[in-house]
């Protein structure tokens, strides 16, 4: 028994990835029934999560920031490596994950009833590619596993996805794809220059520092690009939008909740962590465009007649404050993104599934053909609420910890500290000023959303439509107990990456000059 | 005994909490056990907090301050907890008392309501979170529970959400509140960017070391006092929270439109508590304004302003709810005014008595909605004074209270306030006066159109139950009589500045009834006595002898009447901006940057590039190997002249 689980424990980063590929497999050969699938495919993403929070509590100690866990296998010679590990900034990515798995394939009954096998294997297939980003220390590998998201996300979304799913598919892939162009050349750009002989990140990390700076600026271009066409961010977010319109409701929830996410972990991870002079450099732009992103998707929210396009820009707003975290460069604004992250997968989950459990019962998402549904639909109004408030970071849910750290750690930068005004406000400030108005915004479109759908006088077409569903009721209430949770104690969601995001944050002060 | 009252005092907030967890999870099924459980919450804090009161009283030294780490990221740390200090132990009792009996009330209020056990779950949630807001150590703290009390606020005001008003009210009301908050937080961000070297060891913004940290930020010349970033600016970014919690102009206004939502809510939380929330956060952030003269200034100046403008409206409101939220503007308008002319104590003790006479005052005028069958036009009442005797004689008091007859709370306080008005700002004291005749005119119409003449409606008006009737008794009492511990009557003199003061100077050492007479034997006592009598007779006469000025004042003075009537056409005003421009930018925005330039000319436009020179680069590919060895050759060659040229 020792002796397995120490075997367990040494294998555990292998073990979470291959869990899913192996599920992927046995559902391939389950008879085509969406009930036996669903199980199945319930059953072992709940082993992932529970070796997740095995892998959380047993060894894994926040305080120690560098690698743990550490697997790395020979796979191409030395220089292409199969090498698994992971600190305090990637497990918390990698607990999201583990935690909205089992609660897609909840979400997924209606969706899969056609062809449920392929369903559940491609949705086993995105699980093991995310997992793999995260989890992946070897430059090659990490890429590997960004391209391989790209295949099953584009079948979740071209077959079982709305009436123009094929365009918006087929618009998902072109960006992705140019985005993993993008990273490629940057990969070997940087494996290259850098004359390293190994993709292994930590030491491309410490060769990336001392490259010359047009090859530095290069890459760092190239990733970020590639990044935020995933986070997304203007100029590269219309792809969202029609994604998310088009998507069926578990895919929405996995897109939004988890694979914007890769670009967010990107950005700390590669970023920050192999170019920080160049982050320091370019850091200006970066803020004016979480500005835009922060401000511009909101007023874009406010004005859209599709409750399903409302959301996906909120996503977008929301994800610009990733972006500010980050680029505000100090501790609160790192540990806020990060905790934006979270918040943001665990809050646009819900609220993609509420608008779908909605799309499902009326066939329309145009605003303007509801009113009055709280009559109809009671619980689904009280969970639209919750989801409304979240969304608009109300204090005591996790929206809020998220944003407000980052609007203090953005206030109080000491990097915007050197770009004084002529307003007395330094430049960063002045960003977080206008980004401000966000909080007026977001609380206009959810509450008119809400105000429009749910309340009001009813539309009488509705008045044969039921309540939402036992499984409905438990894919929403687990999500949002862990709203309520993180945001009443969000220490104990922060604990976890605190210490990994500080650290990351004293490595750059240690290199950065002007810090 | 006291420590242990004093350290487990957070419980007051605590226990509606949970009953409000335990409504919503398990227990909504039954009227009963929800109606047992809030109001039971309730009355054991109101029963701790006048404990709690009793032994901050008996003890002045014993304060308690506990914070915990909320969230810590790198040197960046914020805190929760509990703070029982006189002015929490004040507010305390007055937030448990008019809940309790709003509480009660709306057993008798809403006992026909569907959502009976749903309403009493939001009551104590809302109890909470204003217990939190009172028991705040911190501005951050603060502001958690500040947007709490709003949410409450916005799931009550819609809590008749299928009528469209109240689906309207409930959405402006939160969105007027969040421009203020955006502005609070712009404060908070600017307050803590100036003195974050201040709070290393300590609880971050804590209200305790206010005083401190600004003193800090101004000796050591990192924040000025009047500048763009100064203590002027934090103080009025901080100001935006209160003027729209405490509906200030020209935010005010989503109080009138909230009253769509049940009547003892409005009570509850839109006159008695919620509102008086952002008074209570000026007071707390006093540091702040004692350090910035121009920021005080402005505050008094707010107040005054929405004192008058409010009383103005308030004269030619035919809804009974509409006038007395106007007539609750008015009165925060002269909280917030006392607090800006540097009278602490005075603005505090207005907010107490305030809180007692206004509570009764809607729930008087949900009892007279109730005993007419849902009828809130006053031209459709009239004469109830017969049927309805005991909403009758509480709501008379409820009106010699607010409008400042002798011996009644209202007085009490409203005259601390004018007189320190007469010392600081004669202008404003003016305002204040005449305020104070128009208070006494709406008023008395408002009574005299309820209660007097003959009944003017068609339904069969008839007293309400017990469980109105009692707390409307019980409130009465409390409004005659509250404002005595403010009054030079009682012995030692005036209790409440001595309890609740911000060191400011007390006029109120010597007592007794001929400290009284020459207090009011002065210009400034006497002067809002007389206001009273003249705005009380005028009423009399117009609405009971029939003296038709208000007819003369509608047909020859239009303009005039119609600005009253129209609320000075701030919501138009409003409206218009955000639905002709702010609404059509922004979709026109939107669609240009979107649609066109990043859809249309970066997307498509890079797409036609491709298509482009794809179908041009086709006639390249002829399929003879001549050319393609050419091709292949030149670029070869090319490719090592190029590497020769680079060659050293």
């Amino acid at each position: 028994m020792e002796h397995l689980t120490q075997l367990f424990l040494n294998h555990a980063l292998s073990t979470i990835l291959i869990l899913p590929v192996v599920a992927a497999i046995v559902i391939a050969f389950l008879p085509s029934k969406e009930p036996i699938c669903r199980v199945l495919a319930l059953i072992f993403s709940l082993d992932i999560l529970l070796n997740v929070l095995v892998i959380i509590f047993s060894k894994f100690d926040p305080n120690l920031t560098a690698f743990q866990y550490v697997e790395s296998y020979q796979w191409f010679g030395d220089v292409i490596r199969f090498k698994l590990a992971t600190d305090g900034l990637s497990i918390s990515v990698v607990l999201l994950m583990a935690i909205l798995l089992p609660v897609v394939i909840i979400a997924s009954e209606p969706i899969a009833k056609e062809k449920p096998k392929l369903y559940y294997s491609m949705l086993m297939v995105v699980t093991t590619s995310v997992l793999g980003v995260f989890l992946a220390q070897d430059l090659f590998l990490f890429f590997l596993f960004w391209e391989l998201e790209l295949v099953p996300m584009y079948f979740l979304i071209a077959i079982w996805g709305g009436p123009n799913r094929n365009y918006a598919a087929m618009k998902f892939l072109i960006y992705t794809f140019i985005a993993g162009a993008c990273m490629f050349a940057a990969v070997l750009l940087l494996f290259f220059s850098s004359g390293a002989n190994t993709f292994d990140m930590e030491v491309l990390a410490r060769y990336a520092k001392s490259l010359p700076h047009v090859f530095q600026l290069a890459c760092f271009i190239l990733f970020f690009l590639c990044f935020i066409i995933k986070l997304p961010s203007f100029p590269f977010h219309t792809w969202l939008p029609d994604a998310h319109v088009e998507a069926p409701t578990p895919v929405s929830m996995l897109l939004a909740g988890i694979l914007l996410k890769m670009g967010g972990y990107g950005i700390y991870r590669i970023c920050v962590g192999f170019f920080p002079n160049i982050l320091v450099e370019l850091g200006l732009w970066i803020t004016i465009l979480a500005v835009v992103n922060i401000v511009g998707a909101a007023i874009a929210s406010l004005v859209q007649d599709d409750m399903k396009r409302v959301i996906a820009y909120s996503s977008v707003s929301h994800m610009g404050f990733v972006l500010l975290g980050v680029v505000s460069m100090t501790a609160a604004g790192f540990s806020g993104g990060i905790f934006q992250m979270f918040s943001h997968g665990l809050i646009s989950a819900a609220l993609f599934m509420l608008v779908g459990t909605l799309y499902e019962r009326t066939h329309t998402r145009q605003i303007t053909d509801y009113g009055g549904m709280a009559k109809y639909m009671p619980k689904c109004f009280y969970m639209f609420i919750l989801g409304a408030m979240a969304n608009l970071a109300l204090p005591a849910l996790s929206g809020f910890v998220g944003e407000s750290l980052v609007f203090y750690g953005a206030f109080t930068s000491k990097y915007f500290a050197n770009f004084p005004t002529a307003l007395h406000f330094n430049f960063g400030q002045i960003c977080v000023l206008l980004s401000s108005l966000s909080v007026v915004l977001t609380a206009g479109y959810m509450l008119w959303l809400l105000q429009r759908v749910f309340m009001g006088p009813e539309n009488t077409k509705w008045s044969k439509l039921t309540d939402l569903r036992l499984s409905e009721m438990v894919v929403l209430s687990s999500l949002f107990i862990l709203v309520i949770v993180w945001g009443v104690y969000p220490a104990s969601l922060s604990c976890l990456y605190e210490p990994s995001s500080t650290a990351l944050l004293t490595q750059i002060v240690s290199l950065v000059k002007i810090l | 005994m006291i420590d242990q009252i004093l350290k487990y005092s957070w419980l007051i907030a605590l226990v509606p909490l949970l009953s409000a967890l335990l409504i919503i999870l398990f227990f909504n099924f039954s009227r009963k056990i929800s109606a047992f459980l809030s109001i039971g919450a309730v009355a054991y804090g109101l029963i701790h907090s006048l404990y709690v009161l009793f032994a901050i009283y008996t003890n002045p030294e014993k304060h308690i301050e506990l914070n915990l780490p909320w969230i810590n990221a790198g040197t960046f740390k914020l805190f929760v907890g509990y703070l029982v200090d006189p002015l929490c132990a004040m507010m305390l009792v007055v937030v448990c008392s008019v809940s309790f009996f709003v509480q009660v009330y709306t057993h008798g209020y809403m006992k026909d309501d569907p959502g009976y056990s749903r309403f009493y779950a939001y009551l104590s949630l809302f109890t909470f979170s204003m217990l939190g807001l009172v028991f705040s150590t911190n501005l951050f703290q603060s502001y958690i529970f500040w947007e709490l009390v709003g949410v409450c606020s916005y799931l009550l005001i819609g809590f008749w959400w299928y009528k469209p008003t109240a689906a309207y009210a409930c959405t402006k009301a939160f969105l007027v509140n969040r421009i203020g908050d955006a502005g609070l937080l712009i404060g908070l961000l600017m307050l803590y960017f100036s003195t974050q070297g201040f709070w290393q060891d300590k609880t971050t913004l804590a209200f305790g070391e206010l005083k401190n940290a600004i003193d800090f930020a101004t000796n050591s010349h990192i924040l000025p006092i009047v500048g763009i970033v100064s203590v002027t600016t934090i103080a009025l970014f901080v100001l935006m929270g209160p003027m729209a919690k405490s509906a200030q102009f020209p935010l005010h206004v989503w109080l009138p439109d909230a009253m769509e939502g049940p009547t003892p809510i409005s009570a509850l939380i839109h006159a008695a508590t919620m509102v008086a929330a952002g008074v209570y956060l000026i007071a707390r952030c006093y540091p702040l304004y004692i350090a910035a003269p121009v920021a005080m200034n402005i505050v008094a100046w707010i107040g005054g302003i929405t004192a008058i403008f409010s009383a103005t409206i308030a004269l030619s409101q035919y809804d009974i709810k509409r006038t007395l939220a106007y007539s609750t503007c008015s009165q925060l308008g002269y909280m917030v005014m006392a607090l800006g002319l540097g009278a602490y104590s005075a603005g505090l003790f207005h907010l107490m008595t305030h809180a007692f006479f206004k509570a009764m005052l809607f729930l008087c005028s949900g009892s007279v909605i109730i005993g007419c069958h849902h009828e809130q036009d006053m031209r459709h009442m009239g004469g109830l004074r017969k049927y309805m005797p005991i909403t009758a004689t509480t709501c008379l008091i409820g009106v010699l209270a607010i409008s400042g007859f002798p011996f009644m709370s209202g007085f009490w306080s409203k005259d601390m306030i004018l007189a320190s008005a007469w010392e600081h700002n004669k202008p404003l004291f003016i305002v204040g006066s005449v305020t104070a005749l128009l208070t006494a005119f709406y008023m008395f119409r408002l009574y005299f159109m309820t209660f007097h003449g003959s009944y003017r409606g068609h339904a069969h008006p008839h007293e309400t139950t017990p469980a109105i009737t009692i707390p409307l008794i019980l409130l009465a009492i409390l409004s005659i009589f509250i404002g005595l511990i403010g009054s030079p009557l009682i012995k030692g003199g005036d209790k409440f500045s001595a309890f609740i003061s911000y060191g400011e100077h007390h006029a109120h050492h010597e007592w007794g009834f001929n400290v009284f007479l020459k207090e009011l034997m002065t210009i400034q006592g006497l002067i809002p006595l007389c206001a009273f009598v003249v705005g009380t007779l005028v009423a009399w006469l117009v609405y009971q002898k029939g003296l038709p000025i208000n007819k003369f004042i509608q047909n020859n003075l239009k303009p005039i009447y119609n600005l009253s009537f129209n609320k000075w056409y701030v919501d138009e005003v409003y409206f218009w901006i955000l639905n002709k421009i702010i609404l059509p930018a922004y979709s026109v925005g939107w669609k240009f940057i979107d649609k066109v330039v990043v859809d249309g000319i970066f997307v498509n436009g890079s797409a036609l590039v491709v298509s482009f020179v794809g179908g041009k680069l086709r006639y390249i590919e002829t399929g003879r190997g001549q050319l393609y060895v050419v091709v292949i050759f030149g670029s070869v060659l090319f490719a090592l002249l190029f590497l020769l040229t680079r060659l050293k």
